[in-house]
């Protein structure tokens, strides 16, 4: 006998429960932001949830007691803190901003990301709310906004340059750190006679690549031609393709060290900052946050004493100001809805002189994106770094932040392709052209 | 393990020695191949026990060499964490659901595919497998909506129950021939003394298929035990953390505590390793009837 | 074999068992329906469990790859086939396909045999035989991810592995094992092996405890020597074991991800790259949601078409199976 009406019962029977589940009202779960009032700072009770990357000391002591020292000062606002490991954001921020109830803060790098995020419509334009106290944090809050509004508001800056180890330039016998290519490039002469590996790069991580032959466009490209090709996604100026003959002309002397295409640039016994803190590389060309990671990789205490910072060095003809520097930082976005005006007070309050002292010696994120904290800088190297990142001409934004996050990306991979050597000067300018990854 | 072998006529065993002595790889060289294999396969996993003893410092500063010296505070930190035993907490309750419910469903499914006839069966089977051959991380995101739609999101069930829908092809596929080959004869004479089948199923081919069954769980287990995407996708809350993203915590945006996460790492495997040692006869058994059947 | 799910497929089909038909025949009708009843109580649980949190996604997921979407905002930009045209014409997902195809080879040539071997050695009665099986399992057990970044530790130039060979005198074969472009995917395919090696162990031995010892000992009894025994009688009773391990190899090949992506990217410059490290990169780094979602709607039917075709032709050698059916 043929069962011939059974899989007729078993489709209304599918058919029964999709349509009760689709039925059911979404539960709130324990983490939703409820109403919160009109005016900012009035006495209804807001909950607001706070994704940030900083799962571990000292950071994650540092946001803790900023939430704490809030809640105190702000009684009807409590800050519900849900901290994710960095790399997961990647996956988990499309999902929450396609849910219903995403974080009512998150964490946000700002530039062509941004802007793609805010695609969502989730993003809250914070300009108004933000406006009577945005403008201490100078230029850096212009990498945070969508045409012109913020969408975003920094914490924290970054600026990229070249780390050294002094005992192993005094080794090689070098005074002072270069300031052009040539003597760059002289000095990797030099450390190579003395048997030291001039540079260490992360090629493995596929961004630190990037720095290299971003930097070199910055060099090249004047501000003008910079800005108007990141805008356009388009890096057809001649400049760009100069950059490349830059960098594969310094490449050929081989300043890195071997098998770098599978070096990454953080975790592990051979990661290039490890390379730099046990002493088997000279250089890296890295962000600030180098003082940062280098303490855990190396069993020397007396590691962050040893580290120099010298800027990108010169390049002979270039059009780019020579004092500008390759920058970044790290922000908080928030959701529209209820919560805006509770979070963009929180926001003001990060960004407050004391919290950002306090993050920048306790948490050591950098830069902070009020530079009235500077002043509590007290690692030579950081100071530095600071005052060439003031004191550029321009801050150019990391180009895989500043484009959107499609092309941005595929630049990446288009350079750590050419860095393998599998790529050219078309395959790096045309890589943001197309929109999907052929 | 089937009963087919039953039904052989019973010899005399022979000696092992005979069969030891005609194999064409003699005992000796037999033992070096084993301790080869045995090397290769536990010399990895023992690098990262002993490197839960260490510093990370000095794992970066000298990747080959012992800790020097030993330090217990990684396993210590563990054992004291409340993290990692909220984590083992929810990683045993997420698996045991998901298996629990694949056994049961699959079992049921499986028996309904391999003892019945009825038109458009093998369409249901291929329906399951089917399901095997999609890659999970696309489908993530969907789930997450119909989760969300369902009020599953941040909560445990919300993984245990797509879990157990992701084994359920697995667990069929391997219950089948077992299934089947439990002879008809058994199932005539049930009928015969007015059982229904479904008293058949629950009196005589579950218990004759418990070494499937016990396959299938192991199997289901373990890879809930492992799964991560989708515990990723699903919890926003860290206390639902399963193991696999507890680990996550050892990593920040620039660093890895490298040694946590291998002294982490080598604490999870151990209830997974025991759930294998503890049924591993029973896994050899239920393959067989999977093969033969 | 190199998997990310375990997912053995029966490869034959047996005739069903008799229906119960002893005894008086009740009305047909009466019969039938209670069939139909039992079968909907066994059958509707799973279905519904697995359509509703399987197949829905899946479907859904198939049908983002009509569009072009970032993962952010409405679903607004259809572009039909655009995405497949993409996928399918693009040099560089024909270099990842390329790649999981020579895994699966390779798994099929080197670890099949390995497999074999072992099983059969761990087949004999040596001591510690259960702690041996168990550390040939173990590695199974190991999460991807915590494996991955165990290898990519040992990989490291002058770390443990390149150590060991120098202290046992072959250091001329220390290579750039991750960092090469030549040697990367090769590497990987060594990790993967060391992985999922010991499932298929496992399942072989299965295979083996069903074979009688009998059978064995008649042939050697008739004067064969040990390799034509294994030849000649285990080989072709292991079959449907084989044919059932080669199904999950080529599927797991195919879906390779995680243990590619924690160690090399897919890098350097493509060199390891599977088609979901392809996936990845193009669709989900690049928040082309669409985009990612054809990569996996064509991943599933070239597994489908491998899985319709493998099922066809295992089970006509295996209902056809003489010596199964004989030695039963």
């Amino acid at each position: 006998m043929r069962g011939s009406r059974k899989p007729a019962i078993v489709a209304t029977a599918v058919a029964a429960a999709l349509t009760i589940a689709a039925c059911s009202s979404s539960s709130s779960s324990s983490t939703s932001s409820t109403s919160a009032s009109s005016s900012s700072g009035s006495s209804a009770k807001v909950t607001l949830t706070w994704w940030n990357n900083g799962n571990t000391q000292p950071l994650l002591g540092v946001w803790q007691s900023v939430v704490a020292a809030f809640h105190a000062a702000h009684p009807n606002v409590t800050i519900s803190m849900n901290p994710i490991q960095s790399d997961l954001f990647t996956t988990k921020m499309p999902i929450a901003l396609k849910s219903d109830n995403p974080p009512d803060i998150f964490q946000q790098w700002g530039g062509g990301q941004e802007a793609t995020q805010y695609t969502s419509g989730k993003l809250a334009n914070l300009s108004s709310l933000a406006s009577g106290w945005i403008s201490e944090l100078g230029e850096a809050a212009a990498g945070w906004q969508v045409n012109g509004e913020q969408y975003g508001i920094p914490y924290d800056q970054h600026v990229v340059g070249f780390w050294y180890r002094k005992d192993l330039f005094a080794k090689a016998g070098i005074t002072s750190p270069p300031t052009t290519i040539a003597q760059l490039e002289s000095d990797d002469a030099k450390l190579k006679a003395a048997g030291i590996t001039p540079i260490s790069l992360g090629g493995g991580s596929r961004w630190p690549d990037a720095f290299y032959w971003e930097y070199f466009a910055v060099r090249e490209c004047s501000e003008s031609v910079l800005q108007s090709a990141i805008k356009a996604v388009n890096m057809s100026a001649p400049c760009f393709t100069q950059a490349t003959k830059d960098l594969t002309a310094f490449m050929a002397t081989n300043p890195f060290q071997g098998g770098f295409n599978a070096t990454q640039a953080q975790t592990g016994a051979g990661s290039s900052a490890g390379l730099l803190a046990n002493g088997k590389a000279a250089m890296e060309l890295q962000g600030d946050w180098e003082t940062s990671v280098v303490p855990a990789l190396t069993s020397d205490k007396n590691i962050i004493s040893q580290l120099g910072w010298f800027p990108f060095p010169q390049v002979p003809g270039g059009a780019g100001a020579p004092t500008a520097v390759l920058a970044g930082g790290d922000g908080f976005s928030c959701t529209t809805g209820a919560s805006e005006p509770a979070c963009a007070e929180f926001l003001q309050y990060i960004d407050s002189t004391p919290v950002q002292e306090e993050l920048v010696q306790k948490a050591g994120v950098g830069l902070p994106a009020n530079s009235a904290a500077e002043s509590v800088l007290t690692n030579p190297a950081l100071q530095a770094a600071a005052k060439a990142h003031d004191t550029a001409a321009y801050q150019a934004e990391y180009f895989d932040i500043a484009f959107p996050t499609d092309q941005g990306q595929a630049l990446d991979t288009a350079l750590a392709n050419f860095f393998a050597g599998k790529g050219s000067n078309e395959t790096i300018i045309n890589s943001v052209s197309s929109s999907s990854g052929h | 393990m089937s009963a087919a072998t039953a039904r052989l006529p019973r010899r005399p065993p022979r000696r092992d020695v005979i069969r030891d002595r005609r194999t064409w790889l003699s005992l000796p060289a037999s033992y070096l191949v084993i301790l080869l294999v045995l090397a290769i396969t536990i010399a990895p996993m023992l690098y990262m026990i002993v490197g839960g003893f260490s510093t990370t410092a000095q794992l970066n500063a000298n990747p080959n060499a012992l800790p020097h010296p030993w330090v217990w505070s990684n396993y210590a930190a563990i054992a004291t964490s409340s993290i990692f035993w909220q984590a083992v907490a929810n990683s045993v309750v997420v698996a045991v659901v998901a298996t629990g419910l694949a056994v049961t469903l699959g079992s049921m499914a499986a028996f309904a595919l391999s003892r019945y006839t009825f038109r458009g069966r093998e369409v249901f089977y291929l329906l399951f497998v089917a399901g095997l051959l999609f890659p999970l991380n696309t489908a993530a995101l969907p789930l997450f909506l119909l989760l969300q739609q369902i009020g599953l999101n941040d909560n445990l069930f919300g993984v245990a129950l797509p879990e157990a829908a992701f084994a359920l092809p697995v667990t069929i596929v391997i219950l089948r021939p077992f299934m089947r080959a439990i002879p008809g004869e058994l199932e005539d004479a049930a009928i015969v003394d007015g059982a229904s089948r479904i008293r058949f199923f629950l009196r005589i081919l579950l218990p004759l298929s418990r070494p499937a069954l016990i396959t299938v769980g192991i199997l289901a287990f373990v890879t809930s035990w492992n799964a991560y995407l989708l515990p990723l996708v699903v919890f926003s809350s860290q206390d639902h953390y399963t193991l696999p993203l507890a680990v996550a915590n050892f990593q920040s945006t620039y660093t890895q505590d490298t040694a946590r996460v291998y002294a982490f790492t080598a604490v999870s495997m151990i209830p997974a390793l025991a759930i294998f040692i503890f049924a591993q006869r029973k896994l050899v058994g239920g393959l067989v009837g999977a093969i033969r059947g | 074999m190199a998997r990310t799910q375990s997912a053995p497929v029966a490869g034959r089909e047996t005739e069903s068992p008799r229906p119960a038909t002893a005894g008086a025949r009740p009305p047909k009708t009466r019969r039938g329906l209670r069939k139909r009843v039992e079968l909907t109580a066994l059958l509707a649980p799973a279905i519904v469990l697995f359509i509703g949190f399987v197949i829905v996604p899946m479907v859904f997921a198939a049908w983002y790859s009509l569009y072009n979407w970032s993962g952010f905002g409405p679903l607004n930009d259809f572009i039909g086939v655009q995405n497949y045209t993409g996928v399918l014409t693009g040099p560089v997902f024909h270099q990842a396909l390329l790649h999981n195809v020579i895994i699966a080879v390779l798994s099929l040539v080197i670890q099949l045999p390995i497999s074999i071997g072992l099983a059969l050695l761990l087949n004999r009665r040596v001591r510690g035989r259960t702690f041996l099986r168990l550390a040939v399992f173990a590695p199974f057990v190991l999460s991807e991810a915590t494996a991955a970044v165990m290898w990519y530790e040992l990989l490291q130039p002058g770390g443990p592995l390149d150590a060991l060979l120098k202290a046992v005198g072959l250091g001329g074969l220390v290579h750039y094992w991750l960092a090469s472009t030549s040697l990367v995917l090769y590497s990987v395919f060594v990790v993967a092996t060391w992985k999922y090696i010991g499932f298929g162990i496992v399942l072989l031995l299965a295979g083996l405890q069903g074979i009688p010892p009998e059978l064995r000992e008649a042939a050697a009894i008739d004067g064969a020597t040990p390799w034509q025994v294994t030849r000649a009688i285990t080989l072709p009773l292991l079959g449907p074991t084989i044919r059932i391990w080669i199904f999950l190899s080529v599927i797991g090949s195919l879906q390779l991800f995680d243990l590619v992506w924690i160690m090399t990217l897919g890098g350097p410059a493509n060199a390891s790259s599977t088609m979901l490290t392809y996936q990845y990169t193009n669709g989900v780094q690049r928040t082309q949601f669409g985009y990612g979602a054809t990569v996996s709607v064509v991943l599933f039917f070239i597994s489908l078409i491998f899985a319709l075709a493998y099922q066809r032709y295992a089970l006509r050698r295996d209902t056809a199976g003489a010596l199964t059916r004989a030695v039963l």
